[in-house]
């Protein structure tokens, strides 16, 4: 899927000034781009933006995450018109114009790349795939947003490089500029006027001190047991990311979800294996309100509803609306029977998907730790501190045995 | 702070309740606490950052917490009404709940309480909560959370007429001075009014554009404790389930005007909004217009009928076409 990412890429630098006139040059163009700004109320969204004033870069946590711009919380699948005994069915375009994503979230674009391996699976999802291949995602490697942030509890890190075609380091004046696939290097090349070859390294300044490389590992496809290989991955590791000599490094303490640093992701995945009954799950959901705010927020959480909403009584569309397991009816069968009748099983699912069964079925976490659902869960549920939990459960249980 | 702690841990001995719902420091600001076991009863903390409302957790369909036995709630005077709401519409029996009801001197904006409904980012607009979360850090804890101030108290505190709950089987705490007033909500809500139709169009389809639909006002509301909800009826099918700016105005219309009347303005639908939508100003103003139709308002006195269950001769009658 992304050919020659094996490729050592050189690393460019660019200007706050070329950005914007990047920016401009896009529009102009006819490409969307996506970035960071404010909307009405004031908070940060990704959206559609005119120009590289609207961005606000590292500026905060966009409230949702990127994947709405490759799922959209609705879309149209077809639409139908009756005319007695005959219906016509009309398609929707499943290839769209070109965008690119300015100033991602280094979580939000893992999302998008672990989002991939369900899409392109037993069903190719043309909708999905239209958008990916239209889209070059640039994202900025990131400073932090609060203690909610958990990208290094999950193997992650605020410098991954995972999921995006170029990544942006802030530097003076502007930014350097990585790229790691061949997308990344053709926005690079379609607008080289904009870009410099960034200055030779300065190893004294390098802070990863690392050689000026990008290895894009993290970006590889997975094996099935995947998720296990991450987990050997010392305290602070940069999950395969190489930082450009001359960018800084984002401090350790960044990201780590107020437990302290990445867990066994392996020995949460083994234990969850074992462990559909168990006592943590009685307990784990009293305070949970079974909202789903967290997976409308959630850059991995993937689930939709297909619906038909008649316009009248000849046509109508058929759609798909973003679901949550955490909701009741999610799981309710038409006998009225229903498998997950509360909240804990419920909870239980939201945890095995996205550290067993995912991990099992694709060798990738279904978690970035962008902390969003931490940030907005009404009733204060902890997914780091969760985990962190089953890591503690892993860990007792391999010493006894 | 203690007093609280030493009533939960002789309620939980002496076996009068099965759990204790209250407040804990989460690892990520206060949050709702179970508490079983008479030692956990010290987890308990009250200050002005507990924003929730608990009796939320008293809806039957929370089936998951039944096991837990009978409930002892802790519950401000906002709280209250909720309780008071669910016993006047028969969701339980007052004899169900032990409710501590604590003195209160009024609390934080969610966002700067707990952060969440901020979604940690931004400054405030027009509706938003105001200034988002906070920086990483900024979220305070115990004793140094944000002082309150006309600008950092919640909206509802304004209002609030229960700061030593009636409903309550036991009173904690000392009375602290009433908290400073805030007029955002009301100049906002004037605001409103001064739009023209269209304006006032505008307004609420800018912020209704970004519901997702995830009904996470709804789940979280205490006085939403039907079984199944009109939004989730599919035959027939009163609301589209699609977010479009048409099946959002619907939801959110329908939402507001089946708490009109009831509504305890907790402000838990706006906090949980993972979209920010200021749904306290809908709720408010509906409130507003019970108040001055029917004489009505929230209380946390289950005896007075609310008019939604009620008549009365002399009920307002000249919208009625």
């Amino acid at each position: 899927m992304r050919p020659g990412v094996q490729r050592v890429m050189k690393t460019r630098s660019i200007s706050r000034e070329n950005l914007a006139a990047l920016v401009a040059d896009l529009v102009k163009g006819g490409t969307d781009v996506v970035a960071p700004a404010r909307a009405s109320d004031g908070k940060v969204d990704y959206r559609r933006v005119a120009k590289f004033d609207e961005i606000t870069m590292n500026g905060g946590m966009p409230r949702r995450s990127l994947k709405e711009f490759f799922l959209p919380p609705t879309e149209a699948l077809f639409s139908w018109k009756q005319k007695q005994a005959d219906i016509t069915l009309e398609p929707v375009p499943t290839t769209f114009g070109p965008a690119v994503v300015l100033g991602a979230r280094p979580c939000d674009t893992a999302g998008v790349v672990v989002l991939d391996k369900v899409m392109g699976w037993d069903f190719r999802d043309e909708l999905w795939f239209g958008r990916r291949e239209a889209t070059t995602i640039v994202s900025l490697a990131c400073s932090g947003v609060d203690d909610s942030c958990f990208c290094r509890v999950v193997g992650l890190s605020p410098e991954t490089e995972k999921g995006a075609d170029l990544v942006l380091y802030p530097a003076d004046g502007g930014f350097l500029a990585q790229p790691v696939t061949e997308k990344g290097e053709a926005l690079i090349s379609a607008h080289s006027a904009r870009f410099v070859d960034a200055p030779a390294g300065d190893p004294g300044k390098a802070t990863a001190g690392k050689e000026k490389k990008a290895t894009a590992a993290a970006a590889a496809p997975a094996t099935p047991g995947g998720a296990k290989s991450e987990t050997v991955l010392p305290a602070g590791a940069k999950a395969g990311t190489a930082i450009p000599a001359g960018a800084t490094a984002a401090p350790a303490s960044v990201g780590t979800g107020g437990i302290g640093g990445p867990v066994d992701l392996g020995s949460v995945h083994d234990w969850l294996a074992d462990h559909f009954e168990h006592p943590l799950w009685e307990a784990i959901a009293f305070r949970c309100h079974g909202c789903g705010a967290c997976a409308s927020v959630c850059p991995t959480c993937h689930c939709f509803d297909i619906v038909d909403e008649p316009e009248g009584v000849t046509e109508g569309t058929r759609r798909r609306n973003w679901d949550t397991c955490q909701e009741g009816r999610f799981t309710l069968h038409a006998s009225g029977h229903n498998p997950r009748a509360q909240q804990n099983a419920r909870f239980r699912q939201r945890v095995m998907h996205k550290f067993y069964i995912y991990p099992e079925k694709f060798g990738e976490t279904l978690c970035t730790g962008c902390g969003r659902c931490v940030r907005d869960c009404p009733g204060g549920m902890d997914l780091p501190e969760i985990v962190a939990k089953i890591a503690a459960l892993a860990t007792k249980d391999s010493v006894r045995s | 702070m203690q007093e609280l702690r030493d009533l939960a841990r002789k309620l939980l001995s002496d076996g009068a309740v099965g759990v204790v719902i209250g407040y804990e420091e989460g690892p990520h600001g206060v949050r709702p606490a179970f508490i079983t076991d008479g030692a956990d009863a010290d987890k308990l903390i009250f200050d002005r950052r507990c924003v929730q409302n608990l009796a939320t957790y008293l809806a039957p369909r929370r089936n998951h917490l039944g096991k837990l036995g009978k409930k002892a709630l802790v519950v401000k005077g906002c709280d209250a009404r909720a309780v008071a709401g669910l016993i006047r519409e028969t969701q339980i029996k007052r004899e169900d709940v032990v409710i501590i009801g604590v003195r209160c001197g009024g609390v934080l904006r969610s966002d700067l309480a707990i952060g969440n409904g901020g979604s940690g980012n931004g400054e405030g607009g027009i509706g938003g909560g105001g200034a988002g979360r906070p920086a990483a850090g900024a979220v305070a804890t115990g004793a140094a959370a944000v002082a309150l101030t006309p600008e950092t108290v919640a909206d509802r505190c304004a209002e609030c007429d229960i700061r030593e709950p009636h409903l309550a089987d036991h009173l904690v705490g000392e009375l602290p001075p009433a908290p400073p007033v805030s007029k955002r909500r009301e100049e906002l809500i004037a605001k409103i009014e001064a739009m023209t139709p269209g304006e006032r169009w505008d307004f609420w389809q800018q912020e209704l554009e970004r519901c997702v639909l995830c009904h996470a006002c709804r789940e979280v509301c205490p006085m939403c404790f039907c079984e199944r909800c009109v939004a989730d009826k599919t035959v027939p099918q009163w609301l589209e389930s699609s977010p479009t700016g048409r099946a959002n105005f619907a939801w959110h219309l329908t939402r507001a005007l089946h708490q009109a009347g009831r509504c305890c303005d907790c402000g838990e639908c706006e906090r949980a909004c993972p979209a920010d939508i200021p749904l306290g100003l809908l709720n408010r103003k509906l409130a507003q217009v019970v108040e001055e139709r029917y004489e009505f308002r929230a209380t946390d006195d289950p005896e007075i009928p609310a008019p939604v269950g009620s008549y009365k001769l002399n009920d307002t009658q000249e919208f009625i076409l």
